[in-house]
């Protein structure tokens, strides 16, 4: 069964890495987009988030999910998720989240895809 | 001093008005808040009347908020509109008001404020700011239209989320070798797509919790299951009650109420895992079959190398015998085996039961009879070891009845001992049966030294002997009818003496199949017909 909520997170080449483990709800929402906007007021534009240890969300979680993907897009940053299983993934991807964001399969990638497109962008 | 008073007029001049308002609404159209837009009206209006101050302020319900620019004491200088108005406004020499119904029902004011040194607001000023506020409102119109427009499609793609996850999950939960256990993934399934905080998953037996397990792991609270606002479903397998309960449905403004599609989607979740359980149920009772299955071909390969090919040909004799398993494995056994000082063994016998059990012990059975006829041990204690050994080898329900015979071809002599068996038949020259009947108690009944005794007679020429199995009285047709109540065997060893034994084997088959029609057959047949030519 999944684990209560929890998260770790990490910048690295400014670029904010939020891993989650558990339950992405109201709770795991909140926590997540609180984490995100602690670094997003500080400048941090690039977003990495490891779901690998979260196999379920809920759609109160990925509302919070969208609201940190449309703060991202007006300022012109980036969200990727990573490490997906595949239930979650196609959970995002019905409810439309990578229309605005990236997806790759480890974190190692998503900061590869983040600077190539911060190059592309300058 | 305001545009206004620069360009005297609302329209038609370059820096009019016009291109301020049109301005000012791509400004607040892109807006995500009410607080961003509240932030981005100030800013505009700000620089259009040349630094003024500008308040704002909203009304849901009773007290009014300020939006910024001011205290919240300014409200108190807002013009009331009249009723059924949707505005008002005042106008002062230092200050302009405005009050403005927002589509969603709220108001909204604005305060206008001119320090002492600037000149007095005129009426197009008034004018101005209250098509400012209009601007307002449309954006605010058209951010709610957004909004509402965002919510329906999150809405809509969750209720396609919905449907496709009850149809993967379908489809996971019956996968036979799934990595969870059915009843897991289905309650993790369920509280995700109801939104629910947690959830738990009872099995219960005869009132007795046989299995919990709680989404999310430890999410029990302490003290038991949240009181109320759950749902809940069950359903009943294998003796076991399957009950599925979740708790506390999440929004964004806090738990709300569980509502029908919740409660359609747990149902249909939990018929799901009632199915899957099912299947696994029946493919595992299809894998036990299949073994079973499996084993009883290997058994009968065994058997069927028990029983002779064919029968050895003995002079001045004609022998022939025959053997149909009522299933495909069978507890009845013949031989005829020559001895390794000219004479031979004739043997039937019939194991109390059929398939595997019954077919392992005719195996045993045939070990040691080969072993003690090759010891050529007399037919008495031939039978007291044979029941020794078999008395060790079964169970107290399974015991075998038998005849030998041990036959010297040169003089006809034929020397008989009966284990509990049916009575051979001898059929004299004359027509008259002798019934050999002389031995002991079946093989592996009793493991007590029970006395065996033997008889001896002679075949002369012509004479038939028929050695057969209960198989062949105890047939029965479709109305449960003896073979041998219509045809007793006696009557037809006596009256018929066709020139072959195999012929003899082949009419009394096919008289026996013929009475029973397509009856199933009930027990083995099994029968040997020795003549004497």
């Amino acid at each position: 069964m999944e684990q209560p909520f929890s998260l770790t997170s990490e910048v690295r080449d400014n670029c904010l890495i939020i891993t989650t483990t558990g339950y992405v709800n109201n709770v795991g929402g909140e926590a997540i987009a609180a984490e995100f906007t602690r670094h997003f007021e500080k400048g941090t534009k690039q977003v990495v988030i490891n779901l690998g240890q979260s196999k379920v969300v809920n759609s109160v979680g990925m509302s919070f999910l969208i609201e940190i993907i449309e703060q991202l897009q007006e300022a012109d940053g980036k969200l990727v998720f990573t490490d997906l299983d595949a239930a979650v993934e196609k959970m995002l991807s019905i409810m439309g989240l990578f229309q605005y964001a990236g997806k790759e399969k480890t974190v190692a990638d998503a900061l590869v895809s983040l600077a190539g497109a911060g190059k592309a962008g300058r | 001093m305001s545009r206004r008073a620069e360009t005297g007029t609302l329209a038609g001049q370059s820096g009019t008005p016009i291109e301020a308002l049109q301005e000012a609404f791509r400004v607040l159209s892109g807006a995500g808040s009410l607080k961003d837009q509240s932030a981005r009206f100030r800013s505009v209006v700000g620089d259009y009347f040349r630094g003024d101050e500008v308040r704002l302020l909203r009304r849901t319900a009773g007290e009014w908020e300020s939006m910024g620019g001011g205290p919240e004491g300014t409200a108190g200088a807002l013009p009331a509109p009249a009723a059924g108005a949707v505005g008002a406004s005042a106008l002062e020499g230092g200050s302009v008001r405005i009050v403005q119904r927002l589509a969603d029902g709220s108001d909204v004011g604005v305060v206008l404020l001119r320090g002492g040194t600037g000149s007095p607001y005129t009426e197009s000023d008034l004018i101005t700011l209250r098509l400012f506020l209009t601007v307002f409102e449309n954006a605010y119109r058209e951010m709610i239209a957004r909004r509402n427009e965002k919510d329906l499609i999150f809405s809509l793609n969750h209720r396609v989320l919905q449907l496709n996850s009850l149809i993967d999950t379908g489809i996971e939960v019956s996968k036979i070798a799934g990595s969870a256990p059915p009843h897991h993934l289905a309650l993790e399934r369920a509280a995700s797509l109801t939104n629910a905080s947690k959830g738990v998953l009872r099995v219960t037996r005869g009132g007795r919790t046989e299995e919990e397990g709680w989404f999310p792991h430890g999410g029990a609270p302490e003290g038991g299951a949240p009181g109320s606002g759950g749902i809940s479903t069950a359903f009943d397998f294998g003796g076991e009650t399957y009950t599925f309960q979740l708790f506390d449905k999440e929004s964004r403004s806090g738990i709300i109420p569980f509502d029908e599609t919740d409660q359609l989607l747990l149902d249909a979740l939990s018929k799901q895992v009632h199915a899957s359980l099912e299947n696994l149920y029946l493919h595992q009772e299809a894998l036990e079959k299949q073994k079973i299955e499996q084993d009883i071909a290997v058994a009968a390969s065994i058997q069927q190398r028990i029983l002779p090919k064919s029968l050895p040909i003995i002079e001045g004799y004609d022998i022939a015998g025959v053997n149909i398993p009522s299933k495909s494995v069978g507890g009845d056994y013949y031989d005829c085996i020559p001895l390794p000082d000219g004479r031979f063994a004739l043997v039937i016998a019939d194991v109390a039961g059929k398939g595997v059990p019954a077919a392992l012990l005719v195996s045993s059975f045939h070990a040691y009879l080969t072993a003690y006829l090759e010891a050529d041990l007399p037919l008495v204690e031939l039978a007291k070891r044979l029941n020794r050994v078999m008395s060790r080898a079964s169970t107290e329900d399974k015991f075998i009845t038998g005849f030998f015979a041990l036959l010297t071809p040169s003089s006809g002599e034929l020397e008989t001992l009966s284990a509990g068996h049916n009575p051979v038949f001898l059929r004299r020259t004359d027509g008259t049966l002798q019934e050999l009947l002389l031995g002991g108690i079946p093989l592996g009944m009793i493991d007590m030294d029970f006395p065996y005794q033997s008889e001896t007679v002679t075949i002369a020429k012509g004479e038939r002997l028929l050695l057969y199995t209960d198989g062949i009285p105890e047939a029965t047709d479709g109305r449960q009818r003896l073979y041998e109540e219509d045809f007793p065997l006696k009557d037809y060893v006596s009256g018929h003496v066709p020139a072959r034994a195999e012929t003899f084997i082949h009419e009394l088959i096919a008289d026996v199949k013929k009475f029973t029609g397509s009856a199933p057959q009930n027990d083995d047949i099994t029968a040997v017909y020795l003549l004497k030519h």
